[in-house]
């Protein structure tokens, strides 16, 4: 007992020992140390030398208050020559700052003077890294918790290998030059301004919102994403979207390194508020929406008539169209292949569609661009050439080309783009639904599409014939069962109802009962039961859907259900037909603004 | 001292006898030699005249008690040292816990190690107490008449989670933080009033300033205060109940002789002016007056050299560890950025992993019922069978139910700590 109480006391005496040689022996204390003997040795006076003689080691800190919160940089302990011109060859931390003209340091008399004196700037404020920290792990912000290390200059270890190589280099550090110098076009801070202009000219503010300069909503805020995330974060998330979250459905742009260094300064730099701006210049920006700002970065092509579509085809290509869409051997995964662009649509929907994706599509995730107008013609232009290949002719050929991509491999819908669809493609293997239609119907969806949804009119590249055989394809490799004989059903022609605000009132009242549960208050498809059910409630408020199913077969889908989805058969529930006409009515009557409102007459 | 000394050489002799006159005015006694001054070296000293001049043998045994009770103090007292010097430190601001943090790691002299000998402590503390309080229950020692003494027990260890809970933020990093809005998250599961108890902790609906004020109170005034005065309870009651619980065969049977001269006499019978010694009047197990064989040896120097032991042990273990690992000290909080997953302080995970499967169940009614039945189990369990010894027969069923609260929670803990990923989603470490 005696002999283990000893040998214990003896251990905390050793514990106590190399605690204390920690304490008292610091790195920093040997650097500045060497410092003074190295400088003693160029000392030119005797007072000088001996003025080093007598200096001891001590922390040395600088209290910079003039950007932002109150920084304590202690950086001046280690490298304490930094601002001793006899330094400049000696190795780091031992090392003269470089001076510099392009910075804004000055020569008199052979002696340069430092634009950015230390005494106001400190260091972080240009450096990053952890000011309060004395020893360089932490000082440097080698620490993986340590949100800002030196720019362009440490790595953490947890970076992905592949990306840390290439997040060194000085020029990182012009997102912290941009913090002060805002102007538009600041030659020391080129990367900033190319990176701006990448932002605008591969599309990333059709997706994204940074305040001032634009409003996409698609993708996250990024406003202050260079306060939020590290370098290899905002590397990896441009480069390779999907390393960090596995559902992000950003595309990948596959943009040169260069240009991904550009962004990556500037999504360094927008760091929220920065130090230039006070705030009521900030709320001038916010009101005209960084109009000066955007308006230098976004440079318009001057569009010449005669070279329209050669042109249109540039923007199209260099604009990140691909990076959503496909285009020959391009493919962004996400939206649907434009190859056949000029056999399915028309000019008037290209280019209302490009000026507001949702006027003919409500449901369209496609974000508004901004393009002159002149631009988007061109483009329109363009696409309106675009005839694909020839079409093969069999069936199962005509589906892997054209369909698959949105109705999926298995024709359950699923394609590889549908999750960016709305509404969803149709799942080809429900037989409820697919028998429950006439062929003629089906033939029709193909030919001439289904208005307001994503599904194009064919009828262009498909004769009847290949029509036909698709379906029948589609018949035997998805639906797996054979057509039946269609029972008839009692259906009126025309809407018993007249148009008018008494009908309509009562359709409502009758809509809130009966369909708001899954079509939504506001007819939107989005009601409470809407989640759990696929395919999803129609949209109601698609105008140029509803508009182009007549009375008969909406009183078909109300009166006998869908088959193959959830919408039930509604004459088992006690609708008369007169309640159909006014629901129909009613349906009517929320989608009046399209094409000049064919009903609007009849309810004022 | 038969005639006076001159008063220049009496002065110089004083001066010469200064140090030994000190030192025999603080410390009455010489170095005990015989029972007597081992005795009078127990009961002369502050410090020592907590202990019983004599000890049982039994409760020397290491392998009875494994020192927990007694580590537990001393790590009480080393986080009692260290936080005091932290706190002249600390400043509980929102606007600068950070930045001191960053200090007390890179530039105050000692300031790594302190703040790790806190941390590791503290930890420690949390794990020794509660097989403190394994020990208790699995050798039956809060059996007649120890219960209330268990009662103070498991308050103490519940002040100890709470003590360890509200300095968990006072780091104010993003691991303290979430996992400060986690743990007051779980208190507000808490049927009725308990998002009452969450807005009382935190001082609003979220954590921040007011938080961080009232948990540092909490931490370095209220909750040392009543913890110090529970130990002292603890302590004294120890001494109350007849030291440390012992099997009923620790001490040779014998036969005592009934005296046949012995009276009963009631108080009322006594007269008033009569003066009784203490020893008249003190009932119970107390004192023993030399009728039973004597299995007990002096405290001097068997008890203290055993207790001075498990002081240097623990020491040198939270020293060992403060060297060699670094408290953690993660981003600075941002609240609108949570880490995924967010977790509680690892002896509350456990109830974060319970509250992934039910809110009430998980955060309050299963650790609710454990710590009710905890705190009434001596008054329910009343056998006086299998006192003083590990895992008694006598004791399956109470010790077969306790085993099984205890494993139960330390699979949870387990499970909450290494298997649960971002999502809280099942992961495996390797």
């Amino acid at each position: 007992m005696r002999l283990a109480l000893a040998i214990g006391t003896f251990f905390i005496l050793v514990i106590h020992g190399v605690v204390f040689y920690n304490q008292f022996f610091h790195q920093w204390e040997r650097n500045q140390t060497a410092y003074f003997d190295q400088a003693r040795v160029l000392a030119k006076t005797d007072a000088e030398r001996a003025a080093l003689a007598a200096r001891k080691p001590r922390i040395e800190q600088i209290v910079v208050s003039n950007f932002g919160e109150t920084r304590v940089d202690r950086c001046t302990t280690c490298h304490i020559a930094s601002d001793d011109p006899r330094f400049a060859t000696y190795a780091e931390p031992l090392k003269t700052h470089p001076y510099s003209a392009a910075m804004g340091d000055t020569q008199k008399n052979g002696k340069w003077e430092r634009r950015h004196k230390f005494s106001e700037f400190g260091c972080t404020v240009c450096h990053d890294g952890q000011g309060r920290g004395l020893d360089p792990e932490y000082s440097h912000g080698k620490d993986e918790y340590w949100p800002d290390p030196l720019l362009g200059y440490t790595t953490q270890a947890h970076w992905r290998k592949d990306f840390a190589p290439k997040l060194k280099g000085k020029e990182y550090m012009q997102a912290n030059c941009a913090q002060c110098h805002t102007d538009i076009a600041f030659p020391g801070t080129a990367l900033v301004t190319k990176g701006r202009e990448l932002f605008f000219s591969s599309n990333c503010y059709g997706c994204h919102r940074i305040e001032g300069l634009s409003d996409g909503t698609i993708g996250p805020d990024l406003s202050d994403v260079g306060k939020k995330w590290k370098l290899d974060y905002l590397w990896g998330r441009i480069a390779d979207p999907k390393f960090i979250l596995a559902t992000s459905i950003m595309p990948k742009f596959n943009l040169k390194e260069e240009d991904t260094k550009a962004l990556v300064v500037f999504l360094k730099s927008r760091k929220g508020r920065n130090f230039a701006e006070t705030e009521i210049q900030r709320f001038k920006v916010k009101l005209t929406g960084g109009a000066e700002l955007v308006q230098a970065t976004i440079k318009p092509v001057q569009i010449n008539p005669a070279e329209m579509v050669r042109q249109g085809e540039k923007l199209v290509l260099d604009r990140a169209c691909t990076a959503c869409h496909k285009l020959g051997d391009r493919d962004g995964g996400i939206a649907p292949d434009l190859s056949f662009e000029g056999l399915i649509k028309d000019g008037p929907w290209i280019y209302e569609h490009f000026k507001n994706p949702k006027s003919r599509m409500p449901d369209s995730i496609m974000p508004a661009f901004r393009f002159t107008d002149d631009e988007f013609k061109a483009m329109t232009a363009y696409l309106l050439t675009l005839k694909g290949s020839p079409t093969p002719a069999g069936g199962e050929a005509i589906y892997k080309s054209l369909c698959l991509r949105c109705h999926g491999e298995k024709g359950d819908g699923h394609g590889p783009i549908a999750e960016h669809l709305d509404p969803y493609p149709r799942d080809l293997t429900k037989a409820g639904f697919m028998n429950s239609k006439t062929e003629a119907r089906l033939v029709a969806s193909i030919r001439s599409g289904v208005a307001g949804t994503s599904m194009p009119a064919w009828g262009k590249l498909l004769t009847e014939e290949q029509a036909k055989n698709t379906l029948a394809y589609i018949q035997t490799a998805f639906t797996k069962e054979p057509r039946r004989e269609l029972k008839a059903r009692n259906i009126p022609e025309k809407n018993p109802v007249a148009m008018g605000k008494d009908s309509v009132a009562r359709g409502e009242a009758l809509f809130v009962n009966r369909c708001a549960g899954c079509h939504g208050k506001k007819g939107d498809g989005k009601g409470p039961n809407s989640l759990d059910i696929l395919p999803k409630p129609r949209n109601l408020r698609n105008a140029y859907f509803v508009d182009s199913v007549d009375d008969r077969r909406l009183f078909e889908a109300i009166q006998y259900g869908v088959q193959g989805t959830a919408m039930p058969p509604w004459i088992d529930y006690g609708l008369t037909n007169n309640d159909v006409g006014d629901l129909i009515n009613f349906i009517r009557s929320i989608n009046l603004k399209s094409k000049g409102g064919q009903h609007a007459a009849a309810i004022q | 001292m038969s005639r006076p000394a001159a008063p220049k050489a009496s002065f110089l002799a004083s001066l010469l006898e200064l140090p030994k006159n000190v030192w025999s005015s603080i410390f009455r006694n010489p170095l005990p030699s015989n029972d007597l001054e081992r005795s009078a070296t127990s009961f002369t000293n502050f410090f020592l005249h907590i202990h019983p001049v004599k000890v049982h043998k039994h409760s020397l045994r290491p392998a009875y008690t494994f020192g927990l009770g007694l580590i537990s103090f001393f790590l009480f007292v080393i986080l009692t040292v260290s936080g005091i010097l932290l706190m002249f430190y600390y400043v509980p601001s929102t606007s600068q816990a950070y930045d001191r943090m960053l200090d007390l790691r890179g530039s105050v002299a000692f300031g790594t190690l302190l703040r790790n000998m806190h941390r590791w402590a503290a930890h420690g503390m949390v794990a020794v107490v509660f097989l403190h309080l394994c020990r208790v229950f699995l050798t039956g020692s809060y059996k007649k008449p120890r219960e209330f003494n268990w009662v103070v027990g498991v308050i103490l260890f519940l002040l100890t989670l709470f003590m360890s809970f509200t300095g968990y933020l006072l780091p104010w990093d993003q691991l303290a933080f979430w996992a400060i809005t986690v743990g007051t998250a779980i208190a507000g599961y808490a049927p009725i009033i308990g998002k009452d108890i969450q807005f009382l902790l935190m001082g609003g609906t979220s954590v921040g300033q007011e938080a961080l004020l009232r948990f540092y109170v909490l931490h370095v005034a209220v909750l040392p205060a009543i913890l110090t005065l529970m130990i002292a309870i603890h302590f004294w009651r120890i001494r109350k109940d007849g030291g440390l619980s012992r099997p009923e065969d620790a001490d040779p049977k014998v036969s005592l002789v009934a005296m046949e001269n012995a009276v009963e006499v009631k108080a009322s019978v006594l007269e008033p002016k009569k003066v009784y010694g203490f020893q008249g009047l003190v009932r119970g197990p107390l004192t023993k007056v030399g009728e039973i064989p004597d299995n007990t040896v002096y405290s001097w120097p068997n008890l203290f050299l055993a207790e001075l032991f498990v002081f240097v042990i623990t020491l040198s273990a939270i020293l060992v560890l403060s060297l060699l690992f670094n408290a953690p000290l993660e981003e600075p909080v941002n609240a609108l950025h949570p880490p995924n997953p967010a977790k509680a302080p690892w002896y509350f995970l456990g109830l974060q992993e319970m509250v992934s499967y039910s809110a009430f169940w998980g955060g309050i009614g299963v650790p609710g019922i454990f710590v009710l039945l905890l705190l009434v189990a001596p008054y329910l369990d009343r056998s006086p069978k299998g006192v003083g010894k590990w895992f008694s027969r006598d004791r399956l069923l109470a010790n077969t139910i306790f085993i099984t609260f205890v494993v139960a929670n330390i699979i949870f803990v387990i499970i909450g700590t290494f298997f649960r990923g971002a999502n809280w989603a099942f992961v495996t470490p390797w």
